[in-house]
């Protein structure tokens, strides 16, 4: 055997994001021509991790030492020219021009600024003959699917001299057997001498394809283990393996009458769920992303149409037709995503809280700011939203904050019944813990809330009932007494071996 | 520790009134630079007479371009301005045809037409989930040829009271001037102090946020558009009292000028964010150009070039605040 031979070392790197950490002096290092996986819950430092590799983001503390080269921090530019290529989700491609062309974009092998079509498509056709796929190198990007987009994307890498390409989640866009057809793509890449590192969430395919598995946890290293001798249960331990922390206030305990009942309801993403949810009580809905989940909670609101069920508030059917109707039966969604669809980030926080509730602050159609005024500080002072003034754009306050005010918005409606999507994604403990109390607060009054999460212990601290989606499905319950981060991942992922 | 309230504590604020008001100072800032240069440079800029004509020009502009303001907070675009202005002189010259009595039936037939069009902007927005660009572009395109069928020469006639109308004045104001005043301040009130006006803002901050939030966004659309193309209609009716005729050459590439006014003015073509003080002083900055050519004697071929230049660097600006 070789000795090891070491082209990546990212070491003791930190990074905070106004002032809340992403990553925590954390080493990462790659064996040259192996695959290393990366995995870890979202929010994990994964992707933040990456793009400071990447250049893309600069680390406040740690360095980088690449093939034998020391760097405190790299750009774009440089990170490329050193050989490292990052292949992220969203494909960088340029869909109305060739593969030819897309591979060698900014690059053309050209004379005097002409560019020489026949070598561009010769070297285009020689590169993708090495990666073994067939892709006709004239054929506009559009036309490919995405498994051989993605591989369009790997021969500009190569075509760059990559030494070392990262992967991040690229199996979340494939199906069956284009996966087979990556995992052969990286074993003859890695046979040449690339060094992969891979990100992923789907347990199964890391241990298929990783030589070494380095898992993330809230922005620090668990731990990193050679595949060989690792079994799922201790990667499953490793990635969740986190005792409770006494952040969550403890549940009220008892429920009342059912407010909710969701009976067979289907649609394109989901299919025949069924749920009661009653009131005072916190429902959590586990799974993983893509499993259903937000789209169970859109569907339920009305934001997405349902073909077939019911949906009753109160005894009252209610299929709402839009959004708008769910608010006036008593209904409120606080989305996941707090930018695109919760906030007005350009708007000031003042016209963020009351606008579902502009009605009642009217007089004669002429809106009353003093009475707009005093709904708005009360809201600031129940929720403790720190802020300069009303007045402020919402996209000047940290996420926390900003979370603070969607829930403000939706309190002034007074629902019966709060859907919550990833309630505490990307804000910090502080603000966490008010949040969790402020649910309490509102299971006390009674108000019913359906918690989408994919933090497991925030599902197993909060909920008083977890349900789990796979597929589109329910496919489990577990009381809060015998709920466990493993018996959910059990169930929300297939295949998965934790006996 | 909780570390909200570092987080907060941004040495912002100077920044901040600059982000927020940087745009209204530097296009007023314009304004001032522009009459300066009107009173030390010219002879007439100062006169009565001049300034009489300067305000009611403004009107012109000004009536459309709040319409146009109104559509592009809500991140959509009326491109069909200029046509719908010219069809509304056209009928209301037609059906006014000089006589006293029919005055009142053609301006309420001819404000019909236009809330008309404008619904029906709407309603193609809405239904067909067409975007406003491609609605509105064909909508300019229709109603041209529509002016065109009508007449390619002065045809109608308004009544004695419309034309007097265009010079009547309120003390040293003309009454088109006042009028249009009015209009600022209604849209000013509407805009800060109603349901509606928040909701322009809302949708088009951000659609989805809106939606979700339980807002009417098609009924949101339905109101600007149509107050839209009702004011282009009334832009039409002014014009009708100026010419006294039908005249089909008026109005060309007035959607565009609109657009200028509106974005010097500082209002987002994405939608939610500008106002309406803002538009007032980009239709302020046009003017004032326009009259300053015209009293500088620069030549016809020149106009253009230093219109744009005017376009380019006023943006240029308040985009240096911004950034």
């Amino acid at each position: 055997m070789n000795q090891p031979d070491t082209i990546l070392d990212m070491g003791r790197i930190s990074k905070a994001y106004a002032g809340v950490p992403a990553l925590r002096e954390v080493s990462f290092s790659c064996e040259r021509g192996k695959v290393h996986a990366l995995v870890g819950e979202n929010g994990a430092g994964k992707s933040t991790l990456i793009k400071i590799l990447g250049g893309a983001v600069q680390a406040d503390s740690g360095e980088i030492r690449f093939k034998g080269r020391l760097f405190t921090h790299l750009t774009p530019r440089l990170s490329l020219d050193m050989g490292i290529s990052i292949i992220y989700q969203e494909l960088a491609l340029n869909p109305y021009l060739t593969v030819a062309e897309n591979i060698f974009l900014g690059r053309e092998p050209n004379r005097a600024g002409v560019i020489q079509t026949r070598h561009l498509r010769q070297q285009a056709a020689e590169l993708l003959g090495k990666l073994h796929v067939q892709i006709d190198p004239d054929a506009p990007v559009s036309e490919l699917t995405v498994a051989k987009q993605q591989m369009v994307e790997i021969a500009k890498a190569l075509s760059r001299n990559a030494d070392l390409i990262v992967m991040d989640e690229p199996s979340a866009i494939l199906v069956g057997e284009e996966l087979e057809q990556l995992f052969k793509t990286i074993q003859s890449l890695v046979a040449h001498g690339v060094t992969i590192v891979y990100i992923s969430h789907r347990l199964d395919e890391v241990f298929q394809i990783a030589d070494t598995i380095t898992v993330l946890k809230d922005g620090a290293v668990v731990g990193s283990r050679p595949r060989e001798g690792l079994s799922h249960r201790e990667l499953v331990q490793m990635m969740v393996g986190r005792s409770l922390e006494e952040v969550y206030p403890a549940p009220i305990g008892q429920r009342g009458e059912p407010v909710l009942v969701v009976d067979k309801i289907s649609n394109a993403r989901l299919k025949n769920i069924s749920f009661t949810l009653h009131a005072g009580e916190t429902l959590g809905i586990a799974g993983m992303v893509g499993s259903g989940r937000t789209e169970l909670a859109r569907a339920i609101f009305g934001a997405d149409p349902i073909s077939s069920g019911t949906i009753t508030i109160k005894g009252r059917l209610v299929n709402h037709a839009s959004p708008a109707h769910a608010i006036r039966n008593g209904m409120a969604l606080v989305p996941e995503d707090r930018k695109a669809q919760g906030l007005f980030t350009a708007l000031p926080i003042r016209q963020n809280i009351t606008l579902p509730i502009l009605n009642r602050l009217t007089r004669n159609g002429v809106l009353q700011s003093k009475r707009e005024t005093q709904v708005v500080e009360d809201a600031r002072h129940k929720l403790s939203i720190s802020m300069a003034n009303a007045d402020q754009e919402a996209q000047f306050l940290s996420g926390g904050n900003q979370q603070k005010v969607v829930l403000a918005k939706w309190l002034e409606t007074r629902p019966s019944v709060i859907l919550m999507d990833e309630p505490t994604r990307g804000i910090d403990i502080g603000a966490k813990f008010e949040i969790y109390q402020l649910m309490r607060h509102l299971n006390e009054q009674g108000v019913a809330i359906l918690m989408i999460s994919s933090e497991l212990p925030e599902v197993l601290g909060m909920s008083d009932r977890i349900l789990v989606m796979r597929d589109g499905q329910l496919v489990g319950e577990l009381p809060r007494e015998t709920a466990t981060e493993q018996a959910i991942i059990e169930r929300a992922t297939s295949g998965v071996e934790v006996s | 520790m909780s570390s909200i309230g570092l987080l907060q504590k941004r040495p912002f604020n100077s920044q901040r009134f600059w982000r927020q008001n940087g745009r209204l100072i530097a296009v007023y800032g314009l304004v001032v630079i522009m009459a300066l240069i009107g009173v030390f440079f010219t002879e007439r800029f100062l006169s009565e007479r001049n300034l009489f004509n300067l305000l009611r020009q403004t009107a012109f502009l000004g009536v459309v371009a709040l319409g146009q303001m109104l559509v592009v907070l809500t991140a959509g675009i009326d491109l069909s301005i200029g046509s719908l202005v010219r069809v509304s002189v056209l009928v209301s010259a037609i059906l006014m045809s000089g006589d006293s009595n029919n005055t009142l039936p053609a301006i309420l037939i001819t404000l019909l037409l236009g809330a008309g069009i404008g619904f029906v902007h709407a309603l193609l927005i809405n239904r067909l989930n067409i975007s406003p660009f491609i609605v509105t572009l064909a909508s300019f395109v229709i109603l041209r040829g529509v002016a065109l069928t009508i007449s390619t020469s002065p045809i109608g006639k308004a009544s004695r009271e419309t034309l007097l109308f265009y010079d009547q004045r309120v003390g040293p104001f003309s009454i088109l001037f006042l009028l249009f005043v009015i209009l600022i301040v209604t849209l000013i009130f509407v805009l800060r102090r109603t349901i509606f006006g928040r909701y322009v803002y809302a949708v088009g901050g951000n659609q989805e946020v809106a939606r979700l939030a339980g807002i009417p966004v098609q009924r949101v659309r339905y109101g600007v558009y149509i107050l839209c193309s009702l004011l282009a209609s009334v832009c039409g009716l002014m014009w009708l009292s100026r010419m006294g005729v039908g005249d089909p050459v008026i109005a060309d590439g007035l959607e565009l000028t609109t657009i200028t006014a509106v974005i010097i003015g500082g209002t987002s073509l994405f939608g939610g964010r500008g106002g309406v003080m803002g538009t007032i002083g980009g239709v302020l900055v046009l003017a004032l150009l326009a009259n300053l050519m015209v009293l500088l004697n620069v030549q016809q071929q020149y106009q253009g070039l230093i219109e744009g230049i005017v376009i380019v660097s006023s943006i240029a600006l308040y985009n240096q605040d911004t950034h």
